[in-house]
């Protein structure tokens, strides 16, 4: 890509420190090309926003605008979006320097992108939180500047609150939930939603008694013998979010459902891969045990 | 033939050539990134490295790959509607893009197909060739144009099957089902000079088609009639089908399986310009290159619709035209 | 004393046996001759005009005294035209293309073609496409094509079938003058009356060469009784030929 270098004329004239000083500002400011960050995916779209300066994001993950799905949909607000289902124009488009993506992304793309010359940042783990703080830093280091640092104060933040909320869950009794879904795929062990449920006092139906693994089918008729305190839904109306499983099977006929037993979540909770989990962990905690989490 | 229908089919055929030349350049003046002609221009002399790479990396291979899976496709029609003597036979009657479609899925289920650009294509290619070795070997004995067909039809059933059960089995990984479901819609994006590479056998095998036409002439009125009249009818069979699921495994390896290309435009040709296979093969390949490319740009300015679709938009429509013409 | 010099029979066949249709048929024919093969339906008539052909295989045949085995398969093109009981026409080939056909083996567009086309009247359909033909144009269009590849043994089944009373006799008569020419003309009716006038009659029943010969020797009214199942007298009846 064409570069703006500053050139340095030295004269041989007074002052050769002050010139100097001048030229070493330059040469610093020069030789760090500006960054542009393109992110495909939502999971990096919130933590892009954690660590980026606005002028180094170029452009966002196709649901980054969308509350279902992202923990940043106000914040994004002023980015630009990629296209759904764009090829590597549609993302050179912005003429990024780094791309974001996951290790689902087409290889034939990642592929046009290194060919173009962009670095291209592959994020395959990102079950644990753990694995949130690693996109952090990986993505921090890779901005450079004042990322890193912002990136720690971040996760110092998000370390914090997570010590905060296990002390006021000690001793509490878990609750047992589940989570329903409509197209026929339950989270069991290993997936977000266990972390979020092993945060939050709660104990995942699918994964202690059905010994799910992954997303997987429901065991559509022993599901009616788990015993469900509660169902977690996402969503903003509850009536609404309920709805549709009184009348799918198996779960219309749980107690559960019929009578409605639920906690509502905001609905980008429930597939929130990145750092912003942990407010995810603190809406469940709250919804599920009132009393301890203010 | 008649020297006044000699004379048509030589104009169609230049028509279809100067057709392909301008459809290829504006597949290289067309993309997301706006660049206008000029920018364009620069970049195919290399006077810019960056209009450079978008023109030479990314939307010089795609056209490349437009235009070779354009030809196979409608040549390996062509040569299934001479073996078959059937103006309706398509080249995955025999099950070499179902093949294709399971081998793909199988790499995308797996997780091959993310560990290099080669192996979801040499997968596909795997799984079109293993589908004709299937058929042939199921219509042993023989292998006479009813065979030939039942197995066929009972392959793309099975294959179907297979295909069927790993978009279900695999619907946890919604990514890796969102990348089959793409796939076996047919596509041409982030096309790179791998799949060119990929695709080279297409012209191998057009160029060993092309002095085939004559014989195929004789093939697609009858087999023993073309037998007594001294084509050695076996070896020329035998050789067809290998071309043919060269040509079309070679297509789907690189593409997906795109459909109706090879059913509509050798037809269209054939109405144009005669029923003459050494006319026909050269304007199958010319035509069904323009063809894919007109498609492909289509498909482009609509927003991204999958290739695939947009052939079947366009098939449907002309059988119904065809239905209405036959009235 | 020097043998005889053997003459080379046009088409010989040595015990043909397609299972289920012909067994054991053997005949030799000389050259310059119009043999009429006759015989009640499925005995097995196209299955031998195939086996001659080289078509099926099922026994040994040979060809001016060459196995057939030996010719390869082009030649075999310039050697013998067969010409099938029906046909489908797929694609719209006009009537000159597919008479040019003939001349693949050969590997020349045009020779005789214009003089086959006349042969059977066909000058004016020249242009029409095949899938557009009655089923008697058809026939003489095939015709035509085997008349273009000028090979010497000619096995047509059934031909004058579809053929009006006019174009049959044309190409009865067409047989003979190749017959006359050094040519071997075989070919399946079953106008018993018609294969009286041919040089030789063979008589095929149940997949078996019954007899070989003169008509008037093979065609004995117990013969016909026995084979066909039919009392032959002989009377003025309506007779037709060419003027």
């Amino acid at each position: 890509m064409e570069r703006v270098r500053a050139e340095v004329k030295s004269t041989p004239c007074a002052r050769p420190a002050r010139v100097l000083a001048i030229a070493l500002l330059l040469a610093g400011g020069a030789a760090a090309a500006p960054v542009r960050v393109v992110s495909q995916t939502v999971g990096t779209d919130e933590a892009l926003l954690a660590v980026a300066r606005p002028d180094e994001i170029a452009a966002l993950s196709p649901l980054a605008h969308d509350p279902e799905f992202s923990a940043v949909a106000k914040e994004s607000a002023g980015y630009p979006v990629l296209r759904v289902g764009g090829d590597a124009e549609s993302v050179l488009r912005f003429r990024p320097t780094v791309v974001l993506c996951a290790d689902y992304s087409r290889i034939e793309l990642v592929s046009q992108l290194r060919t173009a010359g962009v670095r291209v940042l592959v994020f395959d783990r990102y079950a644990t939180l753990a694995d949130a703080y690693d996109m952090l830093r990986r993505i921090a280091a890779e901005l450079g500047g004042g990322a890193p640092a912002r990136a720690s104060a971040v996760i110092a933040d998000c370390q914090r609150r997570v010590a905060a909320l296990q002390r006021r869950l000690a001793g509490v009794k878990p609750v047992r939930v589940l989570t329903p879904s409509t197209y026929g795929l339950v989270p069991g062990e290993g997936t977000t939603f266990e972390d979020l449920c092993e945060h939050a006092g709660a104990i995942n139906l699918a994964a202690s008694l059905g010994h799910l693994r992954g997303n997987a089918p429901p065991p559509g008729e022993q599901l009616l013998t788990w015993p469900v305190d509660k169902l977690v839904l996402g969503g903003s109306s509850m009536a609404a979010s309920l709805a549709p499983f009184r009348a799918l099977p198996p779960y219309a006929y749980m107690a559960s459902v019929r009578e409605g037993r639920a906690v509502l979540l905001p609905p980008w909770v429930l597939g929130c891969v990145s750092y912003r989990r942990v407010d995810g962990y603190y809406f469940l905690a709250r919804a599920l045990h009132p009393g301890r989490v203010p | 033939m008649s020297s006044g229908s000699k004379d048509r089919a030589d104009g169609l055929l230049w028509g279809a050539g100067a057709l392909l030349v301008l459809l290829m350049a504006a597949s290289l003046c067309l993309g997301d990134l706006r660049l206008p002609p000029s920018q364009v221009w620069a970049g195919l002399l290399r006077r810019d490295s960056w209009f450079a790479t978008v023109v030479w990396e990314i939307r010089l291979p795609r056209t490349v790959v437009a235009v070779l899976v354009g030809a196979a496709l409608s040549a390996s029609g062509l040569v299934m509607q001479a073996f078959f003597r059937n103006s309706l036979a398509s080249p995955g009657l025999l099950g070499v893009s179902s093949g294709g479609a399971a081998g793909a899925v199988l790499a995308i289920a797996f997780g091959w197909a993310s560990l290099s650009l080669w192996s979801l294509p040499l997968a596909a290619a795997a799984g079109a060739a293993a589908a004709t070795l299937a058929v042939v070997a199921f219509a042993r004995r023989g292998a006479t144009t009813d065979r030939l067909i039942l197995a066929g039809l009972a392959l793309n059933a099975l294959l179907g099957a297979v295909t069927g059960y790993f978009l279900c089995r695999h619907t946890d990984v919604f990514d890796r089902n969102a990348q089959m479901v793409f796939w076996l819609m047919g596509g041409l994006e982030d096309r790179t000079w791998t799949h060119v590479l990929i695709a080279l056998p297409i012209v191998l095998a057009a160029a060993w088609l092309w002095p085939l036409g004559r014989p195929m002439d004789l093939l697609s009125l009858g087999q023993a009639e073309a037998q007594s009249l001294g084509v050695d009818v076996r070896r020329l069979r035998r050789q067809l089908l290998l071309l043919s699921t060269v040509l079309t495994a070679a297509a789907t390896a690189v593409s997906g399986p795109v459909g109706f290309v090879g059913l509509i435009v050798p037809h269209i040709l054939r109405l144009l310009a005669g029923p003459a296979h050494r006319r026909l093969l050269p304007l199958s390949l010319v035509g069904g290159a323009a063809f894919v490319l007109a498609c492909d740009l289509a498909s482009r300015l609509i927003g991204g619709l999958p290739l695939g679709i947009v052939t079947a938009l366009i098939g449907g429509p002309y059988f119904l035209w065809l239905l209405r013409r036959e009235r | 004393m020097a043998a005889a010099p053997r003459t080379l029979k046009a088409l010989e066949i040595d015990a043909a046996t397609v299972p289920g249709r012909i067994e054991g048929v053997s005949l030799g024919l000389e050259a310059g001759q119009v043999v009429g093969l006759v015989g009640p339906n499925g005995s097995g008539k196209s299955t031998l005009l195939q086996v001659a052909a080289g078509l099926l295989p099922g026994g040994a045949v040979r060809w001016d005294g060459r196995p057939l085995g030996e010719i390869p398969i082009l030649d075999r093109g310039r050697l013998a035209a067969w010409v099938p009981q029906e046909t489908r026409f797929e694609f719209g080939f006009s009537v000159r293309a597919v008479v040019e056909q003939g001349r693949f083996a050969h590997a020349d567009d045009g020779t005789g073609v214009d003089a086959a086309l006349a042969e059977f009247d066909l000058d004016a359909l020249a242009d029409r496409p095949v899938d557009r033909l009655s089923g008697g144009e058809r026939q003489r269009v095939l015709l035509a094509r085997a008349l273009a590849t000028r090979a010497p043994l000619l096995l047509w089944d059934e031909p004058l079938a579809p053929l009006d009373i006019r174009h049959a006799l044309q190409v009865v008569e067409l047989a003979r003058r190749l017959a006359r020419g050094g040519g071997t003309v075989v070919f399946s009716l079953h106008d018993l009356r018609l294969a009286e006038t041919l040089d030789q009659v063979a008589v095929m029943e149940h997949g078996r060469l019954r007899a070989l010969g003169r008509p008037e020797s093979v065609l004995t009214a117990d013969f016909l009784r026995a084979v066909f199942g039919v009392r032959a007298s002989r009377g003025t009846g309506l007779e037709m030929e060419l003027p």
